[in-house]
């Protein structure tokens, strides 16, 4: 095959393409992973998901209409992977209880445990944070993660789920409120069950959505 | 009772009408605490909050509470890939045709300072190479096609040879439940034998499971793809027992591809450069050689 002729020239367009690709989808992988796994009952499911949604993301690389876009594009694909998984699965969301948790919140702020909440909630471990986003509800939660955690901004997060902006705004600031709730309402459990603050004793066990009932699934 | 269980402590002299407005605002206001958190409202919003705050515990208890859900929410660790997920990643996507350069033609006309015509220019020879490039790839493919289909069947019974008799009937014992392994098992099965294990590049194929097995006492790695609306297996064997059977040996110096059919069974076999392929499925033989011609 000469360097100049067409095929050439159509496999390095097309090994250009995937450089582009792997530069722009790979350094992600870490984040989309997090995000996954914290809407999945094992590692397992989410590394499936992540690589769908790569899947997915190479096939219609040509939507891709700005680099600088790429990261919600990627969310909204992970998304749709995720949803699609659970469908097939046949897992549904359940229904949380959101009175307990806004009663909780209001009695967080109506007592003297105010003061000290924040250090509270600066302790505590990834495990015990998982299980109090897994304890509100998914919409709320995934607003909520996509900003505090993912870093996206309102608009962003309008465009990655689809909704209006002031509903974004709504979902994030009702959702912080519940998981404060959440905070409040599990503390005495999940310490007895031996979920460790940050700079408390490690805990080895996984805080598997499957051993929880009455969570998110 | 302390104004953290009211928006307002009380005021002696207040008016009654303005206390009311006021709780009104604070109705409005609470609700744009978090975006007021997070820097998402127009100036004019903050300076109200702002003075809203000075005279409202509860609220300034809200923004606390954003605000120390938001900080630690912000220092939650990414979770590495492990290089598993990322050779799982990276073959999928080998599998996979490239996709259309679109992206490469909107960037350049959203390139610094274009004008006019040089983007009309650059979108013509970004379209015109893409066209030359489809066609080129089309020509290939078809030489592809009609070389793989001039490839005549094995003279002999395919289930006389002993290697086919075992890939066949390994195929139809694995197709008969459900699919032994997972895609992200590559990595995996590449661990468990002793040749390379690469999936196929075809444009029409897509991995959907690998495992390995046992074809006449040797290790076999297999792959599983999705040919459109039909499953067709990938066999890997070692270099030896591909070539010690002389009617394959005979096959493959013919035609550098054995053919072969059985029932509603087809088989297309080749060497590889350390380990040889078999690709079986319930597809007519000459179209599954066209899809082994189209993965080179």
């Amino acid at each position: 095959m000469s360097p100049t002729s067409p095929d050439a020239a159509a496999a390095a367009a097309a090994a250009a393409t995937r450089a582009r690709f792997d530069a722009l989808v790979l350094p992600h992988l870490d984040r989309l992973l997090a995000f996954a796994r914290r809407r999945t009952e094992s590692l397992a499911d989410a590394e499936d998901a992540v690589q769908e949604a790569c899947v997915r993301a190479w096939i219609g690389f040509g939507e891709l209409r700005d680099d600088v876009k790429v990261r919600p594009w990627l969310y909204r694909i992970l998304r749709t992977a995720l949803a699609d998984a659970r469908e097939k699965n046949g897992r549904r969301s359940q229904l949380v209880s959101i009175t307990r948790l806004e009663q909780a919140h209001d009695e967080l702020l109506g007592g003297d445990e105010n003061a000290v909440f924040a250090e509270v909630v600066a302790r505590l471990s990834s495990e015990v944070v998982h299980l109090a986003l897994a304890e509100i509800p998914e919409d709320f939660a995934v607003a909520v993660e996509l900003h505090d955690i993912d870093g996206f901004k309102y608009v962003e997060i309008a465009e990655i789920v689809g909704v209006p902006i002031g509903t974004v705004m709504s979902r994030i600031a009702r959702g912080r409120k519940l998981l404060a709730g959440a905070v409040r309402a599990n503390q005495g459990a999940w310490a007895a069950a031996g979920w460790a603050a940050r700079s408390g004793t490690t805990t080895t066990t996984n805080p598997s959505r499957r051993v929880r009932p009455g969570g998110r699934s | 009772m302390s104004d953290r269980h009211r928006p307002f402590a009380p005021d002696t002299g207040r008016d009654f009408a303005d206390d009311a407005a006021r709780e009104q605002r604070h109705g409005v206001l609470i609700e744009l605490l978090g975006a007021y958190v997070d820097r998402e409202l127009p100036a004019e919003t903050v300076s109200q909050i702002d003075a809203h705050l000075l005279g409202c515990a509860r609220c300034r208890g809200e923004v606390a509470v954003h605000e120390a859900v938001r900080a630690r929410l912000a220092v939650e660790p990414p979770r590495a890939p492990s290089p598993a997920l990322r050779e799982r990643i990276a073959g999928a996507l080998d599998a996979l045709p490239a996709p259309v350069a679109a992206p490469e033609v909107e960037r350049a006309t959203v390139a610094p300072a274009p004008r006019r015509r040089p983007a009309l220019l650059a979108w013509g020879v970004a379209g015109l190479a893409l066209v030359l490039a489809l066609l080129a790839g089309a020509t290939r493919w078809e030489a592809w096609r009609a070389s793989a289909a001039a490839v005549p069947e094995l003279a002999v019974p395919a289930r006389s040879v002993p290697l086919l008799d075992a890939v066949l009937g390994d195929y139809r014992r694995a197709t008969a439940g459900d699919l032994p392994g997972r895609a992200r098992d590559l990595a995996a099965v590449r661990e468990a034998v002793p040749f390379p294990v690469e999936p196929m590049r075809s444009p029409s194929l897509r991995l959907l499971a690998a495992w390995t097995t046992d074809l006449r006492g040797e290790p076999a790695a297999v792959l599983a793809y999705r040919y459109g609306d039909r499953l067709v297996v990938q066999y890997v064997v070692s270099e030896g027992a591909f070539f010690r059977d002389p009617a394959v040996r005979g096959a493959v110096a013919s035609h550098h591809l054995l053919v072969a059919s059985d029932g509603a069974q087809a088989v297309v076999a080749w060497p590889a450069p350390a380990s040889a392929l078999l690709l079986v499925g319930d597809v007519p033989a000459r179209e599954l050689a066209a899809v082994r011609a189209g993965e080179d």
